[in-house]
């Protein structure tokens, strides 16, 4: 059950992943030796795009039933956050921010020293988080697709981001998703189930009770 | 030839072993009640809830059949159309498991799929034959010359029959999904009561129309008041469902004076309704045409008359399908106008893009 034989798949993104995903996971499986050295498979639950979290999660159970492989399941934000935090000694606390579109982000934060969070996923208004940052007692290190998108926002509250927006530490990297799953060990709690911090929206139409009705 | 077989287009999450003609095990889940709420289906909904039932359905349609990964030869997977979000996660998941076993894929189309649960055990159809298929989201006639596929005579230019039973039980107060209740309301109602037109009956062509319909019921409705429309459900949930019933019928009578036709089979939920079965029943007795009705089962969506389809068709051998991919229809891929432009959701969705 090697560490460089754990499988992570992160979605992020356009649906298209699953023209991609499957191939990229051969690979590196075959890169690994075959499935006999995998010993987990580590699947990305979001938050994120909800049809490419659902790739994810059915592939990696898909995979799962075929190969009786345990199979774990990450938060995206932790691997952006673990990302940040594994690249600063300092000790400053890790903002993980994820463009949710709908002028929107996903966000969770880290402790710099113990990497415990300090706030659960959550999603909000950029103006919010922004609000909430301003109440820290000190700014942290930011980093992800929102963290881009906002980056002026954030940086004007004192926020540090990394400058080049081609940085790595940006995108959910697998790797960090298999070194959080490998960490942790497969949950025991059951599979592994999507982070979406969104209800869909007719839900949220319905519960408001303007849900369009046809004609 | 044994075959895993998966269908998720719609709102039915399904599993199905197969061992050549002969269904080992057939598993719906259906997800109606957490549509209930709306009406007909919401994609999003649907693909939340798809998620969390395909690796159980397909161990349960395994555990059901006594059939173990080792022993199955090929992964088959309605690959549209469909609801997009909805049909990945079958996708997906069929991919995912057919991979590490290096085991074929087989993609089907999700009507021919309709078609060939005729094909099924206990006494399977042989084509040629005429299928009428029938849902909440398709209306079609469909020439089955051979196993491989079928020629598409005529198709709804409009809403399916099954999304027409749905809005009309919308309108008449009654429950999701619309066709059942429907039915059990106009068992005690006149269907001569109200005269509603049976479209295209002029039409000389085989494509249907139900959008017509439905305008006629909801100025019915207007006419009679809330109170009214109480009162007289019964008759008008008739009126409407006889409407339905003649044009399908009307439609597959002229199919059958067209063609060499001696053998007519039913597809597609609206297949269960009671007064169509009669109808075509008594039309097929008449012209001496023998009738092919499925199980109920087999005529809903599931995933047996996908591993039937898949028996004949071109299977993708590994790593071919690595990056295959789903396919929506052609109207429901996108949202429509006033849906959100992200698009995550359709609310128009209960116009039950596809079944
Ligand atoms: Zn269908």
């Amino acid at each position: 059950m090697l560490h460089e034989s754990l499988l992570g798949l992160s979605v992020e993104g356009k649906p298209r992943h699953a023209t991609v995903l499957l191939e990229g996971v051969e690979r590196a499986v075959a890169a690994a030796g075959g499935w006999d050295e995998v010993g987990l498979i580590a699947v990305g639950l979001g938050p994120g795009s909800f049809t490419g979290v659902r790739i994810g999660i059915a592939t990696a159970r898909g995979l799962a039933a075929s190969t009786g492989l345990p199979v774990a399941g990450v938060c995206t934000l932790d691997a952006i956050g673990r990302a940040l935090r594994e690249g600063d000694g300092g000790g400053t606390d890790c903002l993980a921010v994820l463009d949710a579109r709908r002028g929107e982000v996903f966000a969770a934060l880290y402790s710099g020293a113990t990497a415990e969070r300090l706030w659960a996923p959550l999603v909000s208004s950029p103006a919010d988080l922004v609000e909430r940052v301003a109440e820290l007692p000190r700014p942290p290190r930011a980093a992800g697709s929102g963290a881009l998108r906002f980056r002026q926002e954030l940086t004007r509250r004192g926020v540090e981001i990394p400058p080049d927006d081609a940085d790595p530490l940006h995108r959910v990297a697998a790797r960090h998703i298999c070194a959080l799953a490998a960490a942790e060990k497969a949950e025991e709690a059951g599979p592994p189930a999507p982070i979406y911090l969104r209800p869909p929206d007719a839900v949220r139409w319905h519960e408001r009770d303007t849900f369009p009705t046809a004609e | 030839m044994l075959i895993l077989a998966i269908e998720t287009s719609c709102d039915d999450t399904c599993a199905a072993v197969l061992d050549g003609p002969r269904v080992l095990a057939n598993v719906i889940s259906s997800q109606a009640a957490a549509h209930e709420g709306f009406g007909g289906v919401v994609p999003e909904v649907a693909s939340r809830h798809h998620l969390e039932l395909a690796a159980p359905v397909v161990e349960a349609a395994l555990a059901e059949a006594c059939v173990s990964l080792d022993e199955v030869e090929a992964v088959a997977v309605t690959a549209g159309p469909g609801l997009i979000g909805a049909l990945l996660v079958g996708v997906s998941t069929a991919k995912a498991i057919a991979a590490p076993r290096r085991l074929p894929l087989v993609p089907v189309d999700h009507l021919q799929g309709h078609v060939a649960a005729n094909f099924l055990e206990p006494e399977p159809l042989e084509p040629p034959f005429l299928c009428l298929v029938a849902s909440g989201g398709h209306t079609l006639l469909a020439a089955v010359r051979d196993h491989r596929g079928h020629e598409v005579l005529g198709q709804t230019l409009d809403d399916a029959a099954g999304e027409g039973f749905d809005k009309a039980a919308r309108m008449l107060g009654l429950g999701y999904p619309g066709g059942p209740a429907l039915e059990r309301l106009a068992a005690s109602g006149d269907p001569e009561a109200f005269g509603l037109p049976v479209a295209m009956s002029r039409d000389p062509g085989l494509d249907f129309s139900f959008s017509g319909l439905k305008t006629a019921l909801v100025y019915r409705c207007r006419e009679l008041g809330e109170e009214g429309v109480r009162e007289r459900g019964a008759d008008l949930a008739a009126s409407f469902q006889a409407a339905v019933v003649g044009q399908l019928v009307a439609k597959l009578e002229r199919a059958l004076e067209r063609g060499e036709w001696d053998a007519v089979a039913l597809g597609g939920g609206v297949a269960a309704n009671g007064p169509l079965r009669d109808a075509v029943a008594t039309l097929c007795e008449r012209r001496n045409i023998r009738l092919k009705l499925v199980a109920r089962e087999l005529c809903t969506d599931n995933a047996a008359m996908i591993g039937s389809a898949a028996r004949f068709a071109e299977p993708l051998s590994y790593p071919e399908y690595l990056s295959y991919d789903a396919f929506a229809s052609g109207q429901t891929a996108e949202p429509t106008a006033d849906g959100p432009k992200t698009g995550d959701i359709d609310p128009f969705s209960a116009r039950r893009p596809v079944v």
